[in-house]
């Protein structure tokens, strides 16, 4: 059981505050303890209703069974949090709970209580939705970073950094706010299939959601798109024929370099101040790189890919670029020997100039 | 033999000169440090580093800018002193290459002696026209574009991304930074180690006059004592 929890905190992104006050159409008194064991037959009951949008009284009461199933917290059943639930639901009106995102998150709590966010967003749902709530590689960095712009105003967020931060709207366009607002141990890649505009061209941030991407690849499963051997791993050279396939005008690979993992005390690193951190030689922020790709659920899965796409390898992300930092060793060496040949007249004509200086000695 | 000085460099060409000078060797090591930010520190912070290469390309773009201005409308011998003549790149050119490599060597003087109206030998020629019409314009306008990226994406995506737009902006600076060595050695070749430094400084060029000399221009040109 210990290592069960253990696994628990490893995987779950978020802390999640059951903030819904579900109504449960059941006939049996609630049980107030867990229930590992049916939870899926208990869940499905609860959806019922909550699933069906004529049955809830408001759209945050109601759950997209999808996304909920997925989720770590829908394998303990919706009465392990919902549980002072009554036979007498929805009758009994707004039902309190007596389960907090505390009980099972409370490392997490307690390190966001360190925070400045927790004086003025005591609560977790404010962030999270419990019943959406995904690992870090199964949402998207943009809906990372909408998070955060609930409440911050990306203007006054560019000009704050703008105050030291060159090229602000790529930086912003190419991390989320957690990759430099928290002690991430180690980054990823993630690369994105979005949308662009055909006609004019314009790349568009949004990502391409499933339907769209499903339309396109027709019977085919999306992973195809750029996976097209389905080995469940993406090589450059695949990524280079998705770029060049005129069949995706239509679409661009946006990368972001977004966290591994996160920390709710939102610290700024102290290597977030140093430029080199990512700006140097390979550096170890550029070295994974993730396909992510949507599900249907709304979910994402991320596929490994080839190593060296974000540093080494020409077009294969032509969007998403280190400046000084993703350096091709072949240009590189091209560089020097240019360089190399500049030295040719100084040291090699200078060499016989020196040995022949007797022969220009004035008389 | 005599002497006299020829008023070579005219005031505007010698401030584009150093300023173009301290420009491209800022650019040259500010962009070093951006490349290889674990190797060369010199600029200090990578932001300093990045603030001096674009306030130095910046001024090195201006810079080109004046040159050209100054040398196609008000000086108007842009085509004369940078595009050497057809009939430049066949003897001429092959005797200042035989006068480097060997009658240098020897102890001869150079076959070529610069006037006002006729400043460079085939070989400066041929160079600065690679140079000054196409490496330092191509990297300016690379420079530029990775100044502005937000603007030119499109284009950028058109050619293959940023990445290819940074090896382009990065082997022509190289190309540049080659040149520069290469240049700055020549202009040691003088009568004495500054000879052709000084010029480029005070406008005015010393030059021994031989008899017989084949290039005849220098009589052409304005003297003094």
């Amino acid at each position: 059981m210990k290592s069960f929890y253990q696994n628990f905190y490893k995987n779950v992104f978020t802390v999640s505050v059951l903030a819904l006050c579900c109504i449960f159409p059941q006939t049996g008194q609630a049980d107030p303890g867990f229930s590992f064991g049916n939870a899926s037959s208990d869940n499905q009951a609860c959806l019922v209703c909550h699933a069906d949008i004529d049955k809830v009284k408001s759209d945050k009461d109601l759950l997209n069974p999808g996304q909920f199933n997925h989720t770590t917290h829908a394998k303990f059943g919706c009465k392990t949090c919902h549980d002072t639930v009554t036979a007498d639901h929805p009758k009994e009106g707004k039902v309190t709970r007596t389960t907090t995102c505390t009980n099972c998150h409370s490392d997490i709590a307690a390190e966001y209580a360190t925070s400045k966010h927790s004086l003025n967003v005591p609560n977790c749902s404010a962030c999270h939705n419990p019943h959406k709530v995904q690992k870090p590689d199964e949402i998207s960095a943009l809906t990372m970073t909408a998070t955060c712009m609930n409440c911050h105003n990306y203007n006054k967020i560019k000009s704050t950094h703008a105050q030291w931060l060159p090229q602000t709207d790529l930086h912003l366009g190419a991390i989320t706010c957690v990759t430099c607002h928290t002690k991430a141990k180690n980054y990823v890649v993630s690369v994105y299939v979005a949308r662009r505009n055909v006609k004019t061209n314009a790349s568009n941030p949004v990502i391409a959601d499933y339907s769209y991407l499903s339309k396109k690849i027709g019977s085919q499963d999306i992973q195809y798109l750029v996976d097209r051997n389905r080995d469940d791993y993406i090589s450059i050279e695949e990524l280079k024929e998705f770029n060049n396939n005129s069949a995706n005008k239509d679409l661009y690979l946006k990368a972001i370099l977004t966290p591994t993992e996160t920390s709710h005390a939102f610290q700024i690193s102290d290597k977030s101040w140093n430029c080199t951190f990512c700006h140097a030689s390979g550096p170890s922020s550029a070295q994974l790189t993730k396909m992510v790709l949507p599900n249907k659920d709304g979910t994402f899965t991320g596929f490994d890919v080839e190593k060296g796409t974000s540093i080494t390898s020409l077009n294969a992300i032509p969007n998403f670029y280190m400046m000084g930092s993703s350096r091709n060793s072949l240009v590189n060496t091209i560089g020097g020997m240019v360089l190399a040949g500049g030295l040719i007249m100084p040291v090699g004509h200078g060499f016989i100039r020196f040995l022949t200086r007797r022969n220009r000695r004035k008389e | 033999m005599e002497s006299k000085f020829v008023y070579l460099q005219p005031t505007p060409v010698r401030i584009w000169h150093w300023l173009n000078a301290f420009g491209i060797v800022t650019l040259c090591i500010s962009g070093a440090q951006i490349r290889f930010p674990e190797f060369v520190t010199i600029c200090g912070s990578y932001r300093s580093a990045i603030l001096l290469h674009n306030t130095a390309g910046i001024v090195v773009a201006l810079s080109f800018s004046f040159w050209f201005f100054y040398y196609k409308w008000v000086s108007g011998a842009l085509t004369s002193i940078y595009v050497p003549k057809m009939n430049e790149l066949s003897y001429p050119l092959l005797r200042q290459v035989f006068f480097y490599f060997y009658s240098y060597f020897k102890g001869a003087s150079s076959p070529f002696h610069a006037t006002p109206d006729s400043k460079f030998n085939p070989m400066q020629k041929s160079a600065y026209l690679a140079i000054m019409f196409v490496i330092v314009p191509f990297v300016s306008l690379s420079g530029i574009a990775l100044l502005n990226i937000g603007p030119v994406r499109q284009i950028l995506l058109m050619v293959g991304g940023l990445q290819i737009l940074v090896i382009v902006h990065f082997l022509l600076a190289c190309i540049l930074g080659a040149f520069l060595m290469t240049h700055v050695y020549l202009a040691t070749l003088g009568s004495t180690p500054l000879a052709y430094f000084k010029p480029m400084w005070t406008g005015w060029e010393k030059v021994d006059h031989h008899h017989g000399t084949e290039h005849g221009t220098e009589e052409e040109s304005g003297t003094v004592a």
